[in-house]
């Protein structure tokens, strides 16, 4: 598939066009801030948004959905919800984290709910244009991306380079009007490639992103994580607003007529007190500092022991901007780890 | 099976959680068809000793409150708190503040030293008598108070949030109130309104108590990196948390 290069008023009247006739959501601004929203006019996309308030996952996990509807003794209907939509505007770290959901939720058990919107979905991602006061993504080596989007999309200045990837986002790009991009072109994309590799760097590792899972062997009873928690609000702001969380809760609700209801699944997080209950209600990493542990071990060791070594933080840096005590910067941490441990 | 027999009592309150009953609209036919209602002082006139579950309103204000409490503690099998006023005494609890005599005289002037006017410390139903589950809020969600009722039939136990309203208020995509010089008490405050004053804009002032282990601490850093005193903390703290918790440590 030809690269092809697509003027900035091309580029509007193409997304015009596509929010006349589907269903689209892209980045707007939302105060001084930005976030992905139904798109009704193409005016309103900011590809040269910094970062979004949430991450882009809400569209394959929304925060409450309904997984199916009961009758007591009748049985069961699952709901899906299968219609298709185009989302604009999704930067490389989170096509990455999207693609490590992918791969979570096809393992062991494959979620439907979550694979019949994500199969729906068209995504159009865009390189990072201003990075956001706390991305570190060229730290965790997810700061360009190479798979896993119909269309990337690359500023370079009067256009952008766009690149189809897959037979959906080729049929996509067919109804713009563009011309191919020219060796010239190719050489400004990847020069903006490159400084991303570098640039998004806010905060800086002190290792290398694959040393973290060794690191982590040798650190679980570190006092690190007692010394975090201590000023931990236990508000789950941390896993609510990151790509790569997705822990839910299940819970049915049962109508007046005490025979029909639904059941409903809603995100949760490892860091709220009540997670981890399991039956009897023992709550097996009560201490706060255990769940602040739990979580940068899920990022950094269980989720790469099952997916091949990638690390489930992307270095978006929403946490460190969400976290009211400033204590969940996983950079932070894994550096403190570093010094402690790997120095010694 | 039959029906529950369900008795609804006030206390001091501005009975505006009943007045979200009453507004249950469509779903208020549904409730009184699945339960027995004998007695509510605000929609029907019978009174009844005979009930299975009571619903109190309203925090306990004066002595003989608390023997009433008791007395219909006795008699329900199960005990619901209902509003901010029942759970933690709400609004009620801002008088706990000052000198009683005080208060009397502001509010009463001379009439003050009359005994039906007699007044005790604020408290919330629990601090009274023992309470089985709490419908939180000022005024009550109507969503939650028909869940937490269904769930009682069906001899299930509701699942109330134990986490915070940052929760919520993160999965709106709200941008933080913090950051726009609000002192927003969402990350100790039990979750389950959906975020509905943060997500208007305005900061959560902790209508539904805090969440069972508030990070005091935490509170007091956060205050210090926005440049505020915990003094600021405390007077966002008073109007829900008057003694209660946290608030006066
Ligand atoms: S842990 Fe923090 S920085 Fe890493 S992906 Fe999640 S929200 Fe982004
Ligand atoms: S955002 Fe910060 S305070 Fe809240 S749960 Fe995460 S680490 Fe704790
Ligand atoms: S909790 Fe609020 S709305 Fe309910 S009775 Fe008390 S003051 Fe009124
Ligand atoms: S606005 Fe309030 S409730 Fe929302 S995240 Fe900030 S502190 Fe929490
Ligand atoms: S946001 Fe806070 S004050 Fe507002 S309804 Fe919820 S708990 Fe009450």
């Amino acid at each position: 598939m030809a690269v092809k290069k697509i003027t900035k008023a091309a580029l509007t009247e193409w997304v015009g066009e596509l929010v006349s006739k589907e269903r689209v959501f892209g980045v707007q601004s939302k105060g001084d801030k930005f976030d992905f929203g139904p798109l009704t006019s193409a005016q309103d996309l900011r590809l040269d948004y910094d970062v979004t308030l949430q991450p882009p996952k809400k569209y394959f996990l929304p925060p409450v959905e309904t997984l199916l509807t009961f009758e007591v003794s009748a049985g069961y209907e699952s709901q899906y919800s299968d219609k298709p939509f185009v989302l604009i505007g999704v930067h490389p770290y989170d096509m990455i984290a999207i693609n490590q959901i992918d791969e979570l939720f096809k393992q062991g058990y494959y979620d439907t709910h979550y694979m019949t919107r994500r199969s729906n979905a068209t995504i159009i991602t865009c390189d990072v244009v201003n990075a956001s006061e706390n991305v570190f993504a060229s730290q965790m080596k997810t700061a360009t991306v190479k798979d896993g989007f119909d269309i990337l999309l690359t500023d370079i200045g009067d256009s952008y380079i766009a690149e189809a990837a897959t037979e959906k986002g080729e049929a996509l790009l067919s109804k713009a009007e563009t011309a191919d991009a020219s060796k010239d072109d190719l050489d400004k994309r990847e020069k903006i490639q490159k400084d991303n590799e570098k640039n998004l760097s806010k905060h800086q590792l002190k290792c290398e992103v694959a040393e973290l899972p060794g690191l982590l062997e040798n650190a679980y009873n570190h006092p690190v994580w007692e010394e975090k928690a201590a000023t931990c609000f236990a508000c789950g702001s941390c896993n609510q607003v990151c790509p790569t969380c997705y822990c839910f809760n299940v819970q049915d609700d049962v109508k007046w007529d005490m025979k029909t209801g639904q059941r409903c699944r809603a995100w949760d997080g490892c860091m709220l007190d009540g997670f981890a209950m399991v039956a009897g209600g023992h709550d097996f990493r009560k201490k706060r500092a255990d769940r602040f542990r739990h979580r940068l071990y899920r990022k950094a060791k269980y989720v790469p022991e099952k997916i091949g070594g990638q690390i489930a933080c992307v270095g978006c840096g929403r946490c460190v901007s969400a976290c009211l005590p400033d204590i969940a910067n996983p950079v932070n941490v894994y550096n403190r780890l570093f010094d402690d441990i790997k120095t010694k | 099976m039959s029906k529950p027999r369900i008795a609804i009592f006030d206390f001091a309150c501005c009975e505006g959680c009943q007045l979200q009953i009453v507004n249950l609209e469509e779903e208020l036919l549904d409730l009184i068809g699945a339960v027995d209602v004998v007695e509510w002082r605000e929609a029907m006139s019978e009174q009844s000793h005979e009930y299975d579950i009571a619903i109190v309103e309203g925090s306990i204000t004066r002595p003989e409150d608390e023997d009433r409490v008791e007395i219909i503690r006795s008699r329900a099998k199960i005990l619901i708190a209902l509003g901010a006023c029942a759970t933690i005494g709400g609004v009620n609890k801002l008088k706990n503040n000052f000198d009683l005599d005080d208060v009397k005289e502001c509010v009463y002037g001379d009439d003050a030293k009359m005994p039906h006017l007699d007044t005790a410390m604020t408290k919330a139903v629990d601090e009274v008598v023992e309470v089985d589950y709490k419908v939180h809020g000022c005024p009550i969600d109507r969503k939650e108070f028909t869940y937490i009722v269904r769930c009682l039939l069906l001899g299930k136990k509701p699942e109330i949030p134990e986490w915070p309203v940052c929760v919520e208020c993160k999965a709106k995509g709200n941008p933080c109130l913090w950051e726009y010089g609000q002192v927003c008490l969402g990350p100790i405050i039990r979750a389950g309104c959906g975020a509905r004053c943060p997500s208007s804009g305005f900061r959560c002032f902790g209508c539904r108590g805090y969440v069972d282990e508030p990070n005091v601490n935490a509170a007091k850093d956060v205050i210090e990196k926005y440049g505020l005193s915990i003094e600021d903390l405390k007077g966002k703290m008073i109007l829900f948390g008057s003694t209660q918790g946290p608030t006066n440590e």
